[in-house]
């Protein structure tokens, strides 16, 4: 309406703009479908969570299928919980642990697959889609049963090697060692889709640029931090973020591994929207910490975000 | 500008759409599922299918005859998730007919008005004059009744014979003292082998430890001027955890940190490692299946009640047992109740207890005290503890309180009295939150 409006007096530029308009517009017709599609899909559930989260809805509500509005007192409930801020401050080191050392780990995976030769490069790479393949459920069961209190695999060998007496050592004892074996757990299968991404665009590196640098009297590592690094960062970044947001998010290997009944020590953000929740039916205030948790992850990521418009400006 | 308006248009068609779809998807689904023949969702536990499957499909066939054209699908649940499925499909209006709880689980249901009242036609299920007392008051909420008594299961000692003879043990203890010195006898004949215990016990497990909780006297909670104060804290309760943390690091060598189906002692049991364990009735036949037991045990194989610390009685053992309910929004109540009352009847019930259960009723109570497998926890049974009678009482269960509570205690990461306290105060908030 106010294009209009503005156009009216230069009649002259009128085709040029309606054409402009609709090179526009075609785009974002183009994307309507999708649009839509990911509006239902997604949309609709986060429009119910934010809506739940201002409600009361425990059991009664959940029979007549009708939340009583409290305004923001789960928000206020969850900041006054002294639990929140601890599994907070847990949540956030895990992350920070399993996201470095997953890119560490997987980008060491990725440079020796650049490395080697066809037939164990094919061999390793098999290895890590096997692993990367292999559901959540079943591979937290396998490695529960390696370290098993009683019958596991893992204490034998230990013993065997004469590396100390881990006859019925109990690995979730203390929950430091107990969050080691989870972390081995989320970083072992998640380091597949960082290396084989990592490796994909390392094969995209022109050898030239390496070539040069080498001629220059550049060390590997210098050839990797001056010239590599710079050109995958856009990269890197897309695997940290996304890194970020399924490692702040995990819930699987928690919950399977404490046998569906984490202690308090043993809380992750998500497993604490989940039994404050469902395990006690407070569905509203289950979707204030839930949607905490997207808040937070949103604040995280869009440091991250931003830097990548901007390398994206810069070139 | 333009832009931003035309991408804010197709957010909103496309909630729109969305809140249309969801709204249509549950009005279809409900339609075209009532023309069809009529099913029965029937929700039992998973320890029927390993237990006593036989004699559900005995009262399923029975009551098949007696509707034709009706379908019964028996749909076996765990114990970790069946309330959050439940809970589940009554918001998506697809809920069973038919539901096991267990009997600490139902005065939450029942107090949010989503179980049928049954009072009405109590008198026609079969027993109901000789019902269970324990399992009937946890089917009763307002003087009204919300379920219907399925089995009960009181725990009790399980041991080996030879080994207790081995270590000079002639008669099994009648005393909680005698208890103890027998476990260091055991673990001076047997104890070089690190994974001997001589008494099993894996440091979650609640039942077990708040028997120990009540035998001398303490409580979970009790109510004060109609409020809930939690007990755990009391000197008695600490005098009792206190002993049960000596006793459990002396002469257990299970995790700590796993409750008692994590493994099943049984399992640890069967491989010659344990010489006794605190066990339900239906662990007994669950150490010889040939499967994940040994049967080679049954000639070593004996139970006891456990003895109290005072001369003479038992050691009060929680009163666990299930019961079965018609969630309010069946739509075939009726046929849900026939059903309930062909898989409770005399017959159904006698197989029950033969798979090492407490029957629902009284009258069946001889068959339990005439075998000798059955016998000691049907004794045991006779001193029993329950847990508080509270709406809100399944999320302290939920919210684990008092496994967080053993463990730090077993494990020595809070003193027993720190330990408590915590607890307590927890437990005290959890029970006075209003519904």
């Amino acid at each position: 309406m106010i294009e209009r409006a503005v156009a009216a007096p230069a009649a002259r530029l009128r085709a040029p703009a309606r054409r402009r308009a609709l090179r526009l517009g075609t785009p974002y017709a183009l994307l309507a479908p999708a649009a839509l599609v990911v509006g239902a899909v997604l949309g609709y559930p986060l429009y119910l969570l934010v809506k739940l989260s201002f409600q009361r809805y425990g059991l009664p509500q959940l029979l007549t299928h009708h939340g009583e509005w409290i305004g923001f007192a789960n928000y206020t409930r969850i900041f006054h919980d002294a639990q929140f801020w601890h599994v907070l401050l847990r949540t956030v080191v895990f992350t920070a642990a399993n996201v470095s050392l997953t890119m560490v780990l997987g980008t060491l995976v990725a440079l020796l697959l650049a490395q080697l030769g066809a037939f164990m490069r094919l061999l390793l790479t098999t290895g890590l889609v096997l692993v990367w393949a292999t559901p959540v459920v079943v591979s937290v069961n396998i490695w529960l049963w390696m370290v098993d209190y009683e019958f596991g695999v893992a204490n034998w060998t230990l013993t065997k090697l004469h590396l100390g007496n881990f006859v019925h050592h109990d690995w979730f004892a203390n929950s430091l060692s107990g969050f080691g074996v989870i972390t081995a757990v989320v970083v072992w299968g998640a380091i597949p889709f960082v290396a084989i991404t990592l490796y994909a665009a390392l094969s995209q590196v022109p050898e030239e640029l390496h070539e040069a640098a080498r001629i220059d009297g550049a060390t590997f590592a210098q050839v990797f931090r001056r010239v590599t690094l710079p050109l995958l960062k856009p990269i890197f970044v897309i695997l940290t973020s996304l890194s970020i947001i399924w490692d702040f998010q995990v819930f699987n290997q928690v919950w399977i591994m404490r046998d569906q009944r984490p202690t308090n020590d043993y809380y992750l953000m998500s497993i604490y929207s989940f039994v404050e929740s469902f395990r006690v039916s407070e569905y509203g205030f289950g979707s204030a910490i839930a949607l905490t948790m997207v808040l937070i992850m949103l604040v995280v990521t869009f440091v991250y975000v931003r830097q990548m418009v901007r390398i994206g400006e810069a070139e | 500008m333009k832009l931003r308006v035309l991408t804010v248009a197709i957010l909103a068609v496309a909630l729109a759409v969305a809140a249309s779809t969801a709204t249509g998807a549950t009005r279809s689904a409900a339609g075209p599922a009532s023309k069809q023949a009529t099913t029965l969702t029937v929700w039992l536990q998973n320890d029927a299918q390993k237990g006593w499957a036989d004699t559900v499909a005995a009262a399923t066939q029975a009551f098949e005859k007696q509707h034709p054209g009706v379908d019964v699908s028996v749909q076996y649940q765990q114990w970790g998730d069946h309330l959050t499925k439940f809970d589940a499909t009554l918001a998506g209006g697809n809920a069973p007919d038919v539901l096991e709880f267990g009997n600490t689980e139902t005065v939450k249901y029942s107090a949010a008005g989503a179980l049928a009242d049954l009072t009405s036609q109590k008198s026609t299920f079969p027993n109901s004059g000789s019902w269970l007392k324990g399992l009937k008051d946890s089917c009763t909420y307002n003087g009204k009744l919300y379920c219907i008594p399925y089995y009960a299961g009181a725990r009790a000692v399980i041991y080996r014979t030879d080994f207790y003879r081995k270590a000079g043990i002639t008669s099994v203890p009648k005393t909680l003292s005698a208890f103890v010195a027998d476990g260091k006898k055991l673990m001076k004949t047997f104890g070089k082998d690190p994974d001997f215990s001589a008494f099993y016990f894996p440091g979650k497990n609640w039942y077990a430890s708040m028997a120990f909780v009540y035998d001398y006297g303490g409580k979970i909670a009790y109510t004060r001027k109609h409020k809930w104060v939690g007990g755990l804290n009391s000197p008695q309760s600490i005098k009792a955890l206190t002993l049960l943390k000596s006793i459990v690091r002396s002469t257990s060598r299970a995790s700590l940190t796993t409750d008692e189906s994590h493994p099943y002692p049984s399992i640890v049991f069967a491989k010659d490692k344990v010489a006794s364990f605190i066990g339900n009735g239906w662990e007994w036949p669950y150490t010889l299946d040939d499967k994940v037991g040994n049967p080679a045990l049954a000639p070593v194989m004996s139970a006891y009640p456990m003895p109290s610390h005072i001369k003479g009685r038992y050691m009060p053992t929680f009163l666990g047992g299930s019961d079965l309910a018609i969630p309010v929004t069946s739509k075939h109540k009726d046929l849900a109740a026939d059903w309930l009352k062909a898989f409770t009847s005399t017959a159904s019930m006698t197989a029950i207890a033969k798979a090492g259960n407490i029957p629902n009723t009284t009258s069946l109570l001889k068959l339990n005290a005439s075998d000798p497998k059955l016998a000691p926890f049907a004794e045991a049974a006779k001193s029993s503890w329950f847990i508080p009678a509270s709406p809100n009482w399944v999320n302290v269960e939920n919210a684990n309180v008092l496994q967080n509570m053993l463990v730090r205690i077993f494990t020595g990461r809070a003193s027993v009295k720190n330990a408590t306290t915590d607890a307590s105060k927890q437990i005290s908030s959890i029970l006075n939150q209003s519904a």
